[in-house]
Order: C-alpha cells, then sequence, then structure tokens
C-alpha cells in the first residue's frame, strides 16, 4: 500500500491560512487544481480532526474552517495548525486497542498476554477480539516509536510506558519544562517535534495546576510548521546523500497540487514540474517565514526551490560521498554572501543611515546591527553611519533597506541608488492625493 | 522520521487525553535532547534539573540539523530565554501584584511602581522578552523590556482588585485595536504568495473581488504597533498600497517624500 501522503492537507491549509476567507469554493478548489467535491470533504475531514481535538461538538459550533483557523493575537498560545500532523488515519478498532495498551501499562508493566486479557475484558462487544500476532506487532511499533520500552529481565518481557522526563520531574521542575518547551518551539525552528510534546506536558501538567498561558510571540509565521511536514524527508535524504524525484509546483504558476491519479484514464495534464535532485543544504528564511530547498540536478547545476512546492517526494539512488562533499562545497561557496539565497554576482553595496531625530533612543543603528547580517558599519558622525555589505544581487537586500523609509540613503551602486528614487516616487504617487486634504 | 505517526492520529489523542496517558515519542525527546544543547537551557532550568533531563535523555539520539539546515535574514539572538522569565512566570500564575523598578525609554528610573503583571511577551523581530504589566497608579498598559528591569517584587493583591485589573486590561486593549486595508497593486498579482507570507503574522482577512482581480488585505493590529504595520509596507514598496487608514496613508505620503528629499528630489 502507497505511504498515505498529506501533499493535499498541506497545499489546502495554506491556501486557506494565507489567504483567509478571500475565495469561494470554486475559486479555491480552482486554485488547488482539485473538484469542488474533493473541497468539501477535505474541509469536513480537517473539521472532523479539529473538533474531536478540541472535544467540541459540530453541532454547537458549526463554524467556517477559515474562522476557526483564523490567528488572533490574543489567543495565540496554541499552535492552530498543529493538528495537520494528528491527521494520520487509524482504523477506529486500532485507536481503541493502542488506547487501551497505553492506559494499562501506564499503570503498571504488563507483558503480552496480560495485554491481550486486558483488551479480551474492556474492547466493547462489537469490536473484534486481538489475537497475540495483532498485540505483539503493536507493542512492536509503540517500542519503535519509543513511547513504550522494556523493563529489564528476560522473557516474557514486561512493557511499560516510557515517559520519565515527565514522571521523574517535581511539579515544579515539570512547569520549567512546560516552558523551556514553549519558548523553544515557538522561538527556534524546527518546532513540529516541540509542539506535540508542549501537548503532553500540558496534559501532565493540568494534573497539577490549571495551565494559563502567560507567554505571547510577536509575531510569529505560525505557518511556518505546514512545511516542517517534508523536513525529515529533507534532512534524512541529506545526510544519505540521497537524490530526490518530485513534482514541483512553483508558487508562481498558481495551481498548487495535482491529485495522484492511479487510474490511468483519468489523468489529466499536471501542471507541476517533475524534477530530480540530490538535495544539499535546506534554508529557513526568517523575514517571510518561509522554506527552501537548495541542491543540485546533473542538468541545471545549483537549483533551488520553494518547500511549499514539494509534492509527492521519493527518494533514489545515493551518490558518492566524495560527489556530495563537491557539490556542497560550491554551493556553500555560491551562498556564501546570499542574503537569503541569491547565487548571483556580489555587489558591494553602501548606504547612509540616519539616527533618529530629537534625541530619541537610537534604534536605527540597534535594528541594523541585530538584522544586518555580515555588514559592517565603516564611518558614523552625529547625524548618520555608513553600513557596507557584500551580498549577491541587490533583489534580496532591497526590502530590508528599503523598510528603514527616509533612515536610508542609498549611496552605491549608482543603479541601486536611481531604482530607489524610482520606486520611492511611484509610492508617493500612491498617496499623493490625500495631500489636497491635509 | 515522519512527522506523521499512528501515534499522533487524533482520535487516539482525545481517547488518550480522557485517560490522562502520556505518550511521549523518540522524536519529541530527541527534539528536546536537542534543546537542551541551546544556551538558552542553563537559564530555563535549576542545575540539578538540567543535569537530570540531560541523563534520562542521554541514551536518544540527537538530530544533526546543523549541517544541513541555515538560518538566514535571521535577528541577531539577543536572549531566548531571561533569568526574569521563571519568577515572573510564577508571579503571574499565582495572581500576584508586582513592585518594580525600571528605566524607561528614554532611560528615566521608576521606582517601586506597583503593577499587576499581565503576561510575558517575546519580540520575535527584537528577539528579547518584554513584561507586559498594568500600572496601578497610572491606570495604564505597559510593556516593559526585562531588560531594563532593575528589580521585581511580588506584593499582595486580592481577588475583587484583581477582577477590576483584568477587565480594565482588556477594555485598554480593545481600544488600542486599529485596522487597516491593504490592497495589492494589481500589476504586482503574481507576488501575491510573497505578499500574503509577509502579512501572514498579523491578524488578518482577505477579500478577492473576481471582477477586478483585486485582493484586499484587513490587518487589525494594536495601535503600538503602527510602525511595525508601516515597516512592512516599505519592506513591500510599491506591490502593496494602503486604501484605508487615514493616518498610515500619511505616513507613507511623508515617509516617500522625505526619502526623496534625501536624494535631493523635492
Amino acid at each position: 500500500m502507497a505511504r498515505e501522503s498529506f501533499d493535499k492537507e498541506i497545499q489546502f491549509l495554506r491556501l486557506l491560512v494565507l489567504t483567509s476567507g478571500a475565495y469561494s469554493r470554486q475559486q479555491f478548489a480552482e486554485r488547488l487544481g482539485i473538484s469542488v467535491h474533493t473541497f468539501d470533504k477535505t474541509i469536513k475531514r480537517l473539521k472532523d480532526i479539529i473538533y474531536t481535538m478540541s472535544n467540541e461538538l459540530p453541532a454547537h459550533q458549526e463554524k467556517e474552517l477559515t474562522q476557526m483557523l483564523r490567528y488572533s493575537y490574543y489567543d495565540s498560545s496554541d499552535p492552530m495548525l498543529l493538528f495537520l500532523f494528528r491527521a494520520k488515519s487509524l482504523k477506529e478498532s486500532e485507536s481503541m486497542r493502542l488506547s487501551l495498551i497505553l492506559t494499562a501499562i501506564q499503570e503498571q508493566a504488563l507483558t503480552a498476554a496480560e495485554l491481550i486479557d486486558v483488551c479480551n475484558e474492556q474492547l466493547p462487544a462489537d469490536f473484534p477480539l486481538p489475537d497475540e500476532k495483532t498485540i505483539r506487532s503493536d507493542l512492536k511499533y509503540l517500542e519503535e516509536v519509543g513511547v513504550i520500552c522494556k523493563e529489564p529481565g528476560g522473557r516474557p518481557f514486561r512493557y511499560r510506558i516510557h515517559n520519565e522526563i515527565v514522571t521523574s520531574l517535581t511539579d515544579e521542575e515539570l512547569t520549567d519544562l512546560y516552558d523551556f518547551v514553549d519558548v523553544m518551539a515557538n522561538t527556534q525552528v524546527p518546532s513540529v517535534q516541540g509542539y506535540l510534546l508542549r501537548d503532553n506536558l500540558k496534559k501532565a501538567r493540568k494534573q497539577a495546576e490549571p495551565a494559563a498561558e502567560l507567554f505571547l510571540y510577536k509575531y510569529p509565521f505560525y505557518s511556518r510548521i505546514l512545511d516542517e511536514a517534508h523536513l525529515y524527508t529533507l534532512f534524512r535524504a541529506i545526510r544519505h546523500r540521497r537524490k530526490l524525484s518530485f513534482l514541483y509546483f512553483s508558487p508562481k504558476s498558481g495551481k498548487r497540487y495535482t491529485s495522484q491519479n492511479t487510474n490511468p484514464l483519468f489523468e489529466k495534464e499536471s501542471s507541476g514540474k517533475q524534477e530530480l535532485v540530490l538535495p544539499l543544504k535546506v534554508i529557513y528564511d526568517h523575514q517571510y517565514g518561509r522554506w527552501y530547498l537548495l541542491g543540485n540536478s546533473n542538468r541545471l547545476g545549483i537549483t533551488k526551490y520553494r518547500v511549499e512546492g514539494l509534492t509527492q517526494i521519493e527518494e533514489k539512488e545515493s551518490v558518492s560521498e566524495d560527489q556530495f562533499a563537491r557539490k556542497c562545497a560550491e554551493l556553500e561557496e555560491k551562498i556564501q554572501f546570499s542574503w537569503l539565497l541569491d547565487t548571483g554576482r556580489p555587489v558591494k553595496i553602501k548606504v547612509r543611515f540616519y539616527h533618529p531625530e530629537g534625541g530619541e533612543p537610537n534604534f536605527i543603528k540597534h535594528r541594523v546591527q541585530q538584522q544586518g547580517q555580515w555588514g559592517t558599519i565603516t564611518e558614523e558622525n552625529e547625524e548618520s553611519f555608513v553600513f557596507e555589505i557584500i551580498v549577491n544581487g541587490t533583489m534580496e537586500i532591497r526590502p530590508w533597506l528599503r523598510s528603514f523609509g527616509s533612515s536610508c540613503e542609498v549611496l552605491e551602486p549608482a543603479y541601486l541608488r536611481r531604482e530607489f528614487i524610482a520606486e520611492w516616487k511611484e509610492i508617493q504617487s500612491y498617496y499623493e492625493s490625500i495631500r489636497e486634504n491635509l | 522520521m515522519n512527522p506523521f505517526e499512528k501515534i499522533f492520529n487524533y482520535q487516539l489523542f482525545a481517547r488518550l487525553h480522557e485517560s490522562s496517558t502520556i505518550t511521549i515519542t523518540a522524536h519529541e525527546r530527541s527534539w528536546l535532547k536537542t534543546m537542551l544543547a541551546h544556551p538558552a537551557a542553563s537559564q530555563a532550568f535549576q542545575p540539578d534539573t538540567l543535569s537530570k533531563l540531560q541523563q534520562i535523555l542521554e541514551p536518544e539520539e540527537t538530530y544533526d540539523i546543523a549541517s544541513s539546515l541555515i538560518e538566514k535574514a535571521k535577528s541577531v539572538e539577543k536572549q531566548v530565554y531571561h533569568p526574569l522569565l521563571r519568577q515572573l512566570r510564577r508571579v503571574i500564575a499565582s495572581n500576584q501584584g508586582v513592585r518594580i523598578t525600571y528605566q524607561n525609554k528614554n532611560g528615566r528610573i521608576r521606582s517601586e511602581q506597583s503593577g499587576f503583571p499581565y503576561k510575558l511577551e517575546y519580540s520575535m523581530v527584537k528577539r528579547e522578552w518584554y513584561l507586559l504589566w498594568y500600572h496601578l497608579r497610572h491606570h495604564s498598559f505597559m510593556a516593559t523590556r526585562f531588560q531594563n528591569i532593575l528589580s521585581v517584587a511580588k506584593t499582595e493583591l486580592d481577588d475583587a482588585q484583581m477582577q477590576i485589573v483584568i477587565a480594565q486590561i482588556e477594555t485598554i486593549l480593545d481600544s488600542k485595536k486599529e485596522q487597516a486595508v491593504i490592497e495589492v497593486v494589481r500589476s504586482y498579482n503574481k507576488e501575491l504568495s510573497r505578499i500574503l507570507y509577509a502579512f501572514s503574522c498579523f491578524e488578518k482577512d482577505v477579500e478577492y473581488e473576481a471582477d477586478t482581480d483585486t485582493y484586499r488585505i484587513t490587518v487589525t493590529f494594536l495601535m503600538d504597533d503602527r510602525e511595525y504595520i508601516l515597516s512592512k509596507m516599505r519592506f513591500l514598496g510599491k506591490r502593496v498600497r494602503i486604501v484605508s487608514g487615514q493616518e498610515l496613508k500619511e505616513r507613507m505620503l511623508e515617509s516617500s517624500e522625505k526619502a526623496l528629499a534625501r536624494y535631493g528630489m523635492d
């Protein structure tokens, strides 16, 4: 059986979160490259997950999914897109059985035979009774994911729950751990595993005190966790020096997804591009909260992809350590001066930043020092300072420079200076009409 | 590692929730182990808690993420943790007041002010912590950098007083909310994804007018964040235009005129 893929759900949620209610059903489905029927089915499934997670009854809370996922700063403590990672489907009988096993061994360590008895006693009458093989394979799975472990000693093995990081801590220590996990999941990448752990610790702390949400993070790119779905596939391929094949949808192409048709009769021409790439680095861009994959392809050399455009990812053949190292060094040299990931020609940029007027604290300089990456301040006087940086191309640094408004004057290169003038003129023209009303 | 494990399944999670069963996977422990290597960990725990955790996690795998992940355009991390965090979170959780001495923006020191601590806020842009609190005598809502707090002590606050203060904070926050409508200049619709990403960190609604192929983003923010919205607008440049929000429009006009003056274009 093919591994369950969540490409559709990921693309779906991303479009939903980014466009927050802008599209009708038809428009939405069209942009995703799915039918309205599939759109409705996906909405129903996602809603079902949210309701189950929050124990809300659909009848009382018939809300639009867009409303449910609307980001609201002061209620933003729980990562609302995390539910995507709980979407793996599971037969009801299996979820029932696994929960019985886990609950039973939380109390005391038990053998497989004892667990069969537990299931026989506690499974509702309309569920099939599991045989020994089923229970053993359940235990094997739970041990593999690290949720349970064997007690020391010989056969028959006794299994117990593996949660010392919770049980060996005092309430005070658990509070510190919860805070640490919350802070790190919110401020560092990757976050998904941390958010899942946070859910667990929250549950553990509930027994002690009601967990009040005390921390706020301003402003987070919360949709970044959607791309983390692919992250470990990419990391693993990099670690094993394996090529990846995928169907790539450039975010500029308009369409985000295409269903994977198993029946060739219904195969439509997809607008995605089939790619085969040796993955080298993953880049997280803090300016937009987006992920990129950088790699090497025989045909094109260095290639760059937005992680959000990757679908149907598959591992392919591996390359030699030597070849990987060579390609990686080549890439590292090329991106050494990338503000983000531009591999174009390096340019020296020279700008003058002006200190704020009226003896205000010097937030301009602070910001430049904090965000100016490897740039340096070369001259400084009472009014202003000069900042110099070598970057690949001017495209990527431009928005950052422009965001300083009139506190930043481009000195070099001359063409960038001219372009800034033209751009400010255009921006001015957008608002000129309001001057008459002033 | 597969982030879509059966064990994370929502129905199973709900079932285990009912029986208060806690299931922590090797993935989560590995993540924690990796994070404990961050310097912030030493400020987050008492030394013996930290060594206890490290000992428990010793057999777990660590991710080697550092060699394949590069973070770009990240602000220098002034702090991830701060020694005050543990103390203040406990004051807030116990619904107490504070007596606080701090330095304000202009460097002046305010001694022994009585306040009610509301929440702790981390700025992802400035990469540092703030205490959000209510100044009991001035009846004002304050945001003070941890770095500027010179001393803070817990004080008693009775329940009735606290209820009043919380209601007042909510009123203040509500009154500080404002909205602006930002239109994507149509010729830049092909950059829509980038533009929407730039605004994805705010409370927002998007409207699409199919006839004219026009996107409008309504952003809701607190008055104090006006400057940040403006810097996002300048960041995106001519791709976006404020269509509603008089003050912001005026500021954009002013900004463009002043910028042009820098280039001798006035």
